[in-house]
């Protein structure tokens, strides 16, 4: 009986398995790339190029469509929404969980772990069974159609409590027990001691929070009505919405509200690569 | 060792003291985000539970118990269970092909080399886009007359479709778009699973003479089932939670004649724009229903093929 045995491949095969794999993963690569390459094209046309087939690959570089969306809305506006809504939510979730994961690691009080699990089961609860109930609480606190509504249920990030108490859990006891013989305090520690060491930490969250926050949508157009609170995101969708049939503003609208996220993506990339591989990006 | 009581300052108890103190410091820095979960988590989930059984207005009228009429009149509307078979068929497909199209992205671009880290590249960006801004391209490729797909289909000489307008093609049109911004989230975390497969465990089943695909199958898949479990887990709910991209995608109506409406759209129409919330609120409790008894099904189904080292 004649056992299978691989042979070695001879170095022939071996070179055009290599360049096969190599050209069938760039076809695979430049297809996520496509869709925003023709967004791309297609907001750089001029007028009469849209409507033509076949359809053409090139830039043509006209970039009257982005004046006339810059026209269009008022987009300093909606930006300057987006941007405050974003930051604040990063500083407020920043916030809870350094001084939460701060409490549930260099601190010694009963019922610790509880307090813990309390936040951990957060997870669990799905997003679409708190989106009536948080609307109607918004609307009893007088919160509706303000930037608020869009930050505050944001102001817990699980994951960057879980993330610090597990840093903090990693420093040695020492640093503190030295911190105490010089007379600080606990607070003086963390805002001294503890916080800076934890900025790779704080990074990795902050950007996780912007891109969720940078992206989202469904929220912004449940609890807003009046133009002067919505981010951008919004914006474009009511612009989609409302003409159609225009694809070169449209396109240069897309291409310009998904660009910076784009930039940030190609400097951070390793960064978001990590933070996925641990979990982090689910928190979405 | 005694000492003289005459010196002695009182023994502490090692921690107690200390314990004390520190209580009353854990209760300030937890303070925060303990309001921040029972505000927008707590409360909200223990109100989900109750709001479908009230009718509920925002303004002026009083809020009544309404039993479970809620509840029937939702089982009871031809939309709720067209939507509910939307977003089942929905699941059906995307689910096995979001985990297949990843394993196999995954396997193909794990190289260490600057080539493949650029496609790594190339494949994780659409991720971190906006949905709307982004869905804006795909509306335009979709278009039947001029759009990139059926140029190619007309080039090929294979029939042409109506894509987001057919309300056969819909939901699977949407189902591509929902494959192209977010796989590569998904080939992230297989890729991170196979590096820390142990390459010695290949090699020596290649001694042995296994040939890729044996590996593969005896080797690579069971010390990925753990991800594959996760992944199965988590691309579930996320796919019984589709929104933006429909709502981008469908130009906010769920249509062509309801062939987009998922739940968590009618959910939306419902309570947002007709302004129905606890019919809405029966809804979304009957969609946890759902997501929760998948979760438990699948689960305990792992038992059978997840494999833990």
């Amino acid at each position: 009986m004649s056992a299978r045995i691989a042979r070695p491949t001879p170095p022939n095969r071996r070179k055009i398995l290599t360049g096969f794999r190599a050209v069938v993963s760039l076809a695979v690569g430049l297809a996520f790339l496509f869709p925003l390459y023709i967004a791309f094209v297609t907001s750089l046309d001029t007028a009469g190029q849209v409507f033509v087939f076949p359809p053409h690959l090139v830039p043509s570089f006209d970039f009257s469509s982005y004046v006339r969306v810059w026209q269009m809305a008022r987009w300093a506006m909606y930006y300057g929404n987006t941007l405050f809504i974003t930051l604040t939510t990063i500083i407020i979730a920043l916030a809870t969980s350094i001084l939460s994961g701060y409490a549930l690691s260099f601190l010694q009080f009963k019922g610790r772990n509880a307090v813990f699990m309390m936040f951990l089961l957060v997870l669990m609860v799905p997003a679409e069974a708190l989106l009536i109930p948080n609307y109607v609480i918004l609307h009893e606190m007088n919160l509706l159609n303000t930037r608020w509504a869009q930050i505050l249920p944001y102001g817990a990030s699980v994951f960057g409590v879980f993330l610090l108490r597990q840093f903090f859990l990693g420093l040695p006891k020492s640093y503190w027990e030295a911190a105490k013989m010089d007379g600080a305090s606990h607070l003086r520690f963390l805002w001294s001691v503890a916080v800076p060491l934890a900025k790779p930490v704080l990074f990795t969250i902050s950007l996780f929070i912007f891109i969720g926050s940078w992206n989202s949508f469904q929220w912004p157009l449940i609890v807003t009505t009046s133009h002067s609170v919505q981010p951008v995101e919004v914006e474009v969708s009511r612009l989609m919405l409302a003409h159609s049939v225009d694809w070169r503003r449209l396109s240069a609208a897309g291409i310009m509200t998904t660009m910076p996220l784009v930039v940030l993506f190609l400097f951070l990339q390793r960064h978001i690569i990590r933070g996925i591989s641990r979990g982090e990006g689910l928190q979405e | 060792m005694q000492q003289n009581p005459a010196v002695s300052v009182p023994v502490k108890k090692p921690h107690e003291p200390q314990r004390r103190s520190d209580w009353k410091q854990a209760v300030l820095l937890l303070l925060p985000m303990i309001a921040f979960v029972l505000v927008f988590t707590y409360l909200p989930a223990g109100m989900s539970l109750v709001l479908g059984l009230f009718h509920y207005h925002l303004l002026g009228v009083h809020t009544t118990f309404a039993g479970f009429t809620n509840f029937k009149d939702a089982l009871t509307y031809p939309i709720f269970w067209i939507a509910l078979k939307n977003t089942l068929i929905y699941a059906v497909y995307m689910v096995p092909l979001t985990i297949a199209g990843a394993i196999g992205v995954a396997l193909l671009i794990d190289h260490k080399s600057r080539y493949y880290a650029m496609l790594r590249t190339f494949v994780l960006l659409p991720y971190i886009t906006p949905v709307i801004a982004t869905a804006i391209g795909w509306l335009w490729m979709f278009n039947p007359q001029y759009g990139i797909f059926n140029v190619v289909l007309h080039w090929l000489h294979l029939p042409q479709s109506q894509w987001l307008q057919s309300p056969r093609m819909a939901m699977p049109s949407v189902a591509l778009y929902t494959l192209w911004h977010g796989l590569g989230f998904n080939v992230v975390i297989v890729l991170s699973a196979l590096s820390s497969i142990p390459k010695h465990v290949q090699e020596a089943a290649s001694i042995d003479g296994a040939t890729g695909w044996t590996r593969f199958r005896r080797i690579t898949l069971p010390l990925l089932s753990p991800t594959v479990f996760f992944l199965l887990i988590v691309t579930t709910i996320g796919t019984l939670q589709a929104f933006s991209q429909i709502y981008a995608l469908s130009g906010g109506t769920g249509g062509p004649a309801y062939a987009t409406t998922t739940l968590l759209l009618l959910i939306y129409q419902t309570a947002f724009q007709d302004f129905h919330f606890s019919y809405a609120a029966s809804m979304a409790m009957l969609l946890v229903l759902l997501i929760l008894l998948l979760t438990l099904v699948q689960n305990w189904l792992s038992k059978r093929w997840v494999f833990y080292q």
